[in-house]
């Protein structure tokens, strides 16, 4: 228990002084679900602590299924004033996922599913804006909780130290770890920044990405806590190709396995899935940037080998790349707009390359030249 | 599965005591303990096509920022809050303490700036209520916290919160409707008086009330609900009175409060335990001697004292007279920074004269034309 304990105090400290830097006066939004209540209270001295005012955002378990399934349209669409005051004045916003059932919105109808994400969508850009700008401080992490677990096969106690290894907790100074590590990411991105092009080849994927004139962002665990990645934005008319992605993506709490897309002057012209095909094509026709690739990333955390069915972590795993369908990050030069950003994973342990403009950079899973 | 009482409880609040309609914007405010009610009131606020939204804390959160907090942490009220209150139009408080003496042993001074500033927010939130700008109500979900104040097993408190709330039977809104009337009914009537003589145990106190408004708290404020108050005229409350229950202010007891008043005022009080808390309360400030508030409970579901105001001062049989600021609604002017609910059991000797006729013995108004109704109500 006291190393459990342990952890769970360094997850805090970390994402207050390392990943949102609280300093005096700042005003700290933490939104989560009360199962995360143990974490909430570490943080909560952190935040004090470092001189911040936290504020608490506390789903009610079940609430958000009900608005879903019994909500007029009007409910659906309308944005509560807090969550709008909250966005567009918090300084540091702590989003912390703690599922208590993954599954609960698998019984509503897509497009009502559709309709309340596109209404937050004026939301999430002043999100974005404010992120952008750095005035806003924001961190995405996850507090284990068994529904989780059950996703990636496991009990909570293996899953705990799944999560806590990856966020590189289980190191005496995990704060020390993620600088060193995030030193690498920043090199690589310097690097792939100068290229114009990347090919993606592996098992079912032959797939070309234009990235010149973009930016690569280095992620070491500023706004996804655990972190491990460096992406960027494709040119929105230069993809190219096929892509097979090798593990089952779930968005907003569907699960969909064995998606193959078809690209072509960047968009997807030809989609299909072996499971959860329907919900698809019904997100690839929520508006018209649904269909582009917003984001192509790299996972380099090597403390994440295993596909966990939360993409948190699958997006991380060291030796594989991810797309995402939709909204691009601004910072990366990307222009997609879209209310959907859906990230889909590849491996690429086995069998695969990589070329920057025509060479092979990079093979199984690992940049040939120890860029990283 | 669901309590149904639960559900009706989130019914009777959304339809009755707030009159949730389409396009309303409701916040509903509890700690994590209360969520079952919570969700039960968000569906129900759904079902109204209102706009709910909720606003959950965590027991805990607030003893570290007291324990820990600078004076500017603690003190400190966030844009958000300022900004949502605006705009709400109804708010829902619900009650459910996980540890009720959680903060005993912060630190009063420390509490007291807490307190202040939060203060600041509720007189807005108030000043939005009395110009009708947004509606809200005060409830309560049961929890172990709440029965061990009252000295009850879970289950029956349960049974107790719910039977006062009316809704341990179908359609609580068809009694609480019969409730309004006939508490409206009894505010009309007492109206016409001049002046209260309230006769008890220790107790002979002349209280005037001339060109008062007497109100009917008929659960659109609280839920449980069931009194008729006002405001006393702030000169001529004259005599003695002795208050069976402990008076409870901010979690602190005072037993066996006796005071005796002249010209409006407190003259002298005693109190058998927590005298020296009753005496710095009375030096709060000018008004904090003078009476805001004389109100009959009238809720016989409400049998017992449960160290809980909402429920205890609605108990059926007594009156409460509350020490600091009146109701300027009622037509009370009198300020203060206290407002002290005290309660006094009339159910075994009291009686009350209103211009020297006898209206009420035992614990029971004498003469009600609507009264039956009441009574097959609350009892049927």
């Amino acid at each position: 228990m006291a190393s459990s304990t342990g952890r769970l105090g360094r997850l805090a400290s970390v994402l207050v002084d390392y990943s949102t830097r609280v300093g005096p006066g700042d005003l700290v939004c933490i939104d989560t679900g009360p199962a995360a209540a143990p974490l909430v209270h570490e943080l909560w001295g952190r935040v004090l602590a470092a001189g911040g005012h936290p504020h608490l955002r506390l789903d009610v378990e079940g609430a958000p299924e009900l608005l879903l399934r019994e909500g007029t349209d009007a409910q659906l669409g309308w944005i509560s004033p807090v969550r709008r005051a909250e966005v567009e004045r918090a300084d540091v916003r702590i989003a912390i996922e703690a599922d208590m059932n993954t599954r609960a919105n698998t019984g509503v109808e897509p497009e009502r599913q559709a309709h309340a994400e596109r209404a937050r969508e004026p939301l999430r850009r002043v999100h974005f804006a404010r992120a952008s700008a750095g005035d806003l401080r924001a961190v995405v992490t996850l507090y284990p909780t068994d529904a989780a677990a059950q996703d990636a096969d496991m009990s909570l106690m293996e899953y705990e130290d799944f999560v806590y290894r990856a966020g590189l907790l289980d190191r005496d100074d995990p704060v020390a770890a993620w600088e060193s590590l995030g030193e690498g990411y920043e090199r690589l991105a310097e690097w792939l920044g100068e290229r114009r092009e990347i090919r993606v080849v592996g098992d079912g994927t032959d797939l070309t990405l234009g990235v010149g004139g973009r930016t690569w962002i280095p992620c070491d665990g500023r706004e996804n806590f655990p972190d491990g990645e460096v992406f960027t934005g494709p040119v929105e008319t230069q993809v190219d190709g096929v892509v097979r992605f090798s593990y089952p993506a779930s968005y907003a709490g569907r699960r969909v396995s064995g998606v193959e897309l078809e690209f072509r002057g960047g968009e997807v012209v030809r989609a299909q899935a072996d499971e959860g095909n329907t919900f698809l094509q019904q997100m690839l026709a929520l508006d018209e940037g649904a269909r582009r690739a917003g984001e192509f990333s790299f996972g380099l955390n090597d403390a994440v080998t295993e596909f966990t069915g939360h993409t948190l972590f699958d997006e991380k795993i060291g030796g594989t790349v991810h797309l995402a369908l939709g909204a691009s990050y601004p910072e990366s030069g990307g222009k997609v707009e879209s209310a959907l950003h859906w990230d889909l994973v590849c491996d690429l342990r086995s069998g695969s390359e990589v070329y920057a403009d025509d060479e092979l950079v990079y093979r199984d899973g690992r940049f040939v030249d120890g860029l990283h | 599965m669901t309590d149904p009482r639960i559900e009706r409880l989130a019914s009777l609040l959304a339809d009755y005591s707030l009159g949730l309609r389409e396009g309303q914007v409701v916040r509903i405010d509890s700690l994590d303990a209360g969520s079952p009610l919570v969700l039960a009131l968000y569906g129900a606020a759904l079902r109204a096509g209102a706009l709910p939204y909720t606003n959950v804390g965590l027991s805990g959160l607030g003893e570290t920022l007291l324990h820990q907090g600078t004076d500017e942490q603690l003190t400190y009220l966030s844009p958000i809050q300022w900004e949502e209150l605006e705009q709400l139009d109804a708010l829902v408080t619900i009650w459910s303490e996980t540890n009720t003496r959680a903060l005993s042993r912060v630190d009063p001074t420390r509490h007291a700036a807490y307190i202040a500033a939060q203060r600041k927010l509720s007189n807005r939130r108030w000043e939005r209520i009395s110009n009708g700008e947004m509606s809200w109500c005060g409830t309560l979900y049961p929890t172990n916290a709440h029965a061990q104040e009252a000295e009850m097993s879970l289950a029956e408190y349960e049974a107790f919160v719910y039977a006062a709330c009316h809704v341990h039977e179908e359609d609580p809104a068809a009694h609480w409707r019969a409730v309004s009337t006939e508490l409206q009914a009894r505010a009309d009537g007492l109206g016409a008086a001049r002046e209260l003589r309230i006769v008890g145990p220790d107790t002979d106190l002349r209280v005037g009330v001339e060109g008062r408004t007497w109100l009917a708290a008929d659960g659109r404020y609280n839920m449980p609900d069931g009194e008729v108050f006002t405001s006393p005229l702030e000169t001529e409350t004259e005599g003695k009175i002795r208050y069976t229950f402990p008076a409870v202010y901010h979690g602190r007891e005072v037993e066996d409060v006796r005071l005796r008043f002249e010209a409006g005022r407190v003259v002298q009080a005693e109190a058998a335990r927590g005298n020296d808390y009753l005496q710095s309360l009375l030096e709060m400030d000018a008004g904090a001697r003078v009476l805001g508030e004389v109100a009959f409970g009238l809720n016989y579901e409400i049998d017992r004292f449960t160290r809980n105001i909402l429920f205890d001062e609605k108990i059926g049989g007594t009156m409460h007279l509350a020490l600091g600021s009146g109701f300027p609604q009622a037509g009370g002017q009198n300020t203060s920074g206290l407002h002290w609910d005290m309660i006094c059991d009339l159910r075994d000797d009291g009686e009350v004269y209103a211009d020297g006729g006898l209206i009420w013995k035992a614990g029971r108004f004498l003469e009600e034309p609507v009264r039956e109704v009441v009574e097959s109500g609350v009892h049927g």
